[in-house]
């Protein structure tokens, strides 16, 4: 029989712990898709109580508007974007927007973006003395012309973005890793060693969509960023791999890309996962957590499995 | 967000679609420019937005105009009578119906709905309103000679829905359709205000929804005869409650540049602010 908590909406055997902040679910909402965390509170139903924690939209050290529109296109099974990391700067969000935020409904991690090694500090910095739970480091952004994946394709610049940012703070450091390189592993393995306390596994892959009448990409930016269920298996197969490094150092992974059904992240967690991360799914679905709470724990119960922590990695390779 | 069930659905010339949807809450709550935000399929990863073209709030249904132009609206046209869109709405800023007496409401293309919701709103106030409709397409419904506003053989014909409700309504297009005007909606609007004396023109607040060069043109319109103007924008769209930026447009502030996100910001802009 499945313990399910009214008051915390929440089911027992989800409750898991992720680079030692405590969540009730292993439900993350990424960044990028959920603003700085109130948005989808207007939607009747939607409580982010329900998941274990929320990424906020990536922050750089001064506001950005970002890029020219158009930002979002479909593709087959998923879609493309090119926000351009639009925020309002760090002081901004440190001041305005984290004093609003309920910090006793979920854990809240801030995501933030340099254009230079220097800038990752100095974000890190600055976010060490407020009350985010923990800090995600974008070096993965595809959609920037200094920084973001520029930085995530290059092992030798993660290390210095992670060492320079771990200097910076004593806040949980999660970096999000490009899936864009030869070697994602590798690539995990310099982030460890610099200090990560736990990896996001992937970004998004890059992408373009043509206009055949005007000849001219979709995206305003040219490419974007390409994200849905159309890059679920590579997601997959690179948790898989990040796995095999990061369980012998014990970091966590937070397992995204393309994760649309109960099924899908089930998949993710017997790869190595020990939470996942829901984005594009839930603008179609804003109700899918629920869904995939209640998925994942009766997974659990018909198992025979107490928690989450029991099914990661958990996979038998032919 | 709703599951709504599909109660009427019928195909125009021109790839165009008039579905009904039932819901009491929406016919209820929706002020006229707010869209919704409709999965199609499936099998499509994301949802539409469409905006609001009429409710019947007696009846708890609401009316969308949606044309063919991708995927996403050709499944939809493939939904039958009886099947169920998930809505999340209404959703944004509609149009801020104000004290002005002589609305003037243009709407071209698929840009109609919102201007025919105006319509549906003031319909019994003491607003006299004009409404005029463009379209390169066959129109979303049969026009038909109308009794109301101006008397002009060659112009003569309007929406049959906006006659039912006593709002005067003229038609334009270049492709010649009998009853029409032959050109652009801002050709017919300028006529229009220029039979009007400086007192009425003082009255005079444009509502404007459709293409972009046609908002561009309906903008300029009002600065040259000083009115102001609202404008319903368009742009692509994936979470519809403010959460992704990925449906922005540059808008003009007093403290500059800014990227306001349609969805939530808008769609009803200040024209000024855009053009």
């Amino acid at each position: 029989m499945l313990s399910y908590s009214i008051m915390s909406r929440m089911y027992n055997n989800l409750k898991t712990s992720f680079c030692g902040l405590k969540l009730n679910s292993p439900i993350v909402l990424l960044s990028g898709c959920v603003g700085f965390g109130e948005e989808y509170t207007r939607i009747e139903g939607f409580s982010n109580a329900d998941v274990g924690a929320i990424c906020l939209k990536g922050t750089t050290l001064e506001p950005r508007l970002g890029n020219a529109p158009h930002r979002v296109a479909e593709t087959s099974s998923g879609m493309l974007n090119s926000i351009g990391l639009q925020n309002p700067g760090t002081e901004a969000v440190i001041n305005d927007i984290l004093p609003s935020l309920d910090m006793d409904e979920t854990r809240f991690i801030i995501n933030i973006s340099g254009s230079s090694v220097e800038e990752y500090g100095e974000i890190a910095r600055r976010f060490d003395d407020t009350d985010i739970d923990a800090i995600e480091i974008n070096i993965s952004c595809p959609n920037v012309k200094e920084g973001g994946v520029a930085f995530g394709n290059d092992p030798e610049m993660s290390y210095r973005v992670v060492d320079v940012c771990r200097k910076n703070t004593s806040k949980p450091i999660i970096t999000k890793l490009s899936p864009n390189q030869t070697d994602i592993a590798n690539s995990a393995l310099r982030c460890i060693n610099a200090g990560s306390d736990g990896l996001a596994v992937i970004n998004t892959l890059m992408g373009m969509a043509i206009n055949i009448s005007e000849r001219r990409p979709v995206i305003g930016n040219n490419q974007g960023g390409l994200s849905g269920p159309a890059i679920k298996p590579i997601a997959l197969l690179k948790v898989h791999q990040v796995y095999q490094v990061s369980k012998k150092y014990k970091v966590p992974i937070i397992g995204q890309g393309g994760i649309a059904t109960v099924n899908d992240a089930i998949e993710f967690i017997i790869a190595g996962a020990d939470v996942v991360g829901i984005g594009t799914a839930l603008f179609y679905d804003p109700l899918l957590c629920n869904k995939i709470n209640k998925g994942v724990a009766d997974y659990l119960s018909k198992n025979g499995l107490d928690c989450v922590d029991d099914l990661v990695g958990s996979l038998v390779l032919n | 967000m709703c599951d709504c069930q599909i109660l009427a659905h019928y195909q125009y010339d021109g790839d165009q679609f008039i579905l009904t949807l039932d819901s009491s809450e929406i016919a209820k709550s929706t002020i006229p420019g707010q869209f919704v935000h409709v999965t199609v399929s499936d099998s499509i990863p994301m949802r539409r937005p469409i905006s609001v073209m009429s409710v019947d709030i007696d009846n708890g249904t609401f009316d969308l105009l949606y044309k063919v132009v991708g995927e996403g609206t050709k499944k939809l046209s493939e939904s039958k009578i009886g099947d169920i869109l998930s809505v999340i709405g209404p959703i944004g800023n509609g149009f801020e119906l104000t004290d002005k007496k002589l609305p003037l409401l243009i709407g071209g293309g698929v840009g109609m709905p919102p201007i025919i919701a105006i319509a549906q709103k003031i319909k019994d106030t003491d607003c006299d309103p004009f409404v005029i409709l463009g379209s390169e397409v066959p129109f979303p419904f049969t026009p038909e000679h109308s009794n109301i506003g101006p008397e002009c053989d060659e112009v003569s014909h309007t929406m049959p829905l906006l006659e039912e409700w006593g709002v005067a309504c003229r038609l334009t297009s270049l492709q010649g359709f009998e009853g029409v005007y032959k050109g652009y909606v801002t050709d017919l609007a300028k006529a229009y205000l220029d039979t009007l004396s400086k007192n009425e023109l003082s009255k005079v607040e444009v509502f404007a929804c459709g293409p972009h060069p046609m908002l561009e043109a309906v903008a300029k319109l009002s600065v040259d005869y000083n009115l102001p103007c609202q404008i319903s924008l368009e742009e692509f769209m994936a979470c519809a409650v403010g959460g992704c930026a990925g449906c922005t447009v540059e808008v003009q502030t007093e403290r500059g540049s800014a990227m306001k996100r349609v969805c939530v910001d808008g769609p009803v802009f200040d024209a000024r602010s855009i053009f």
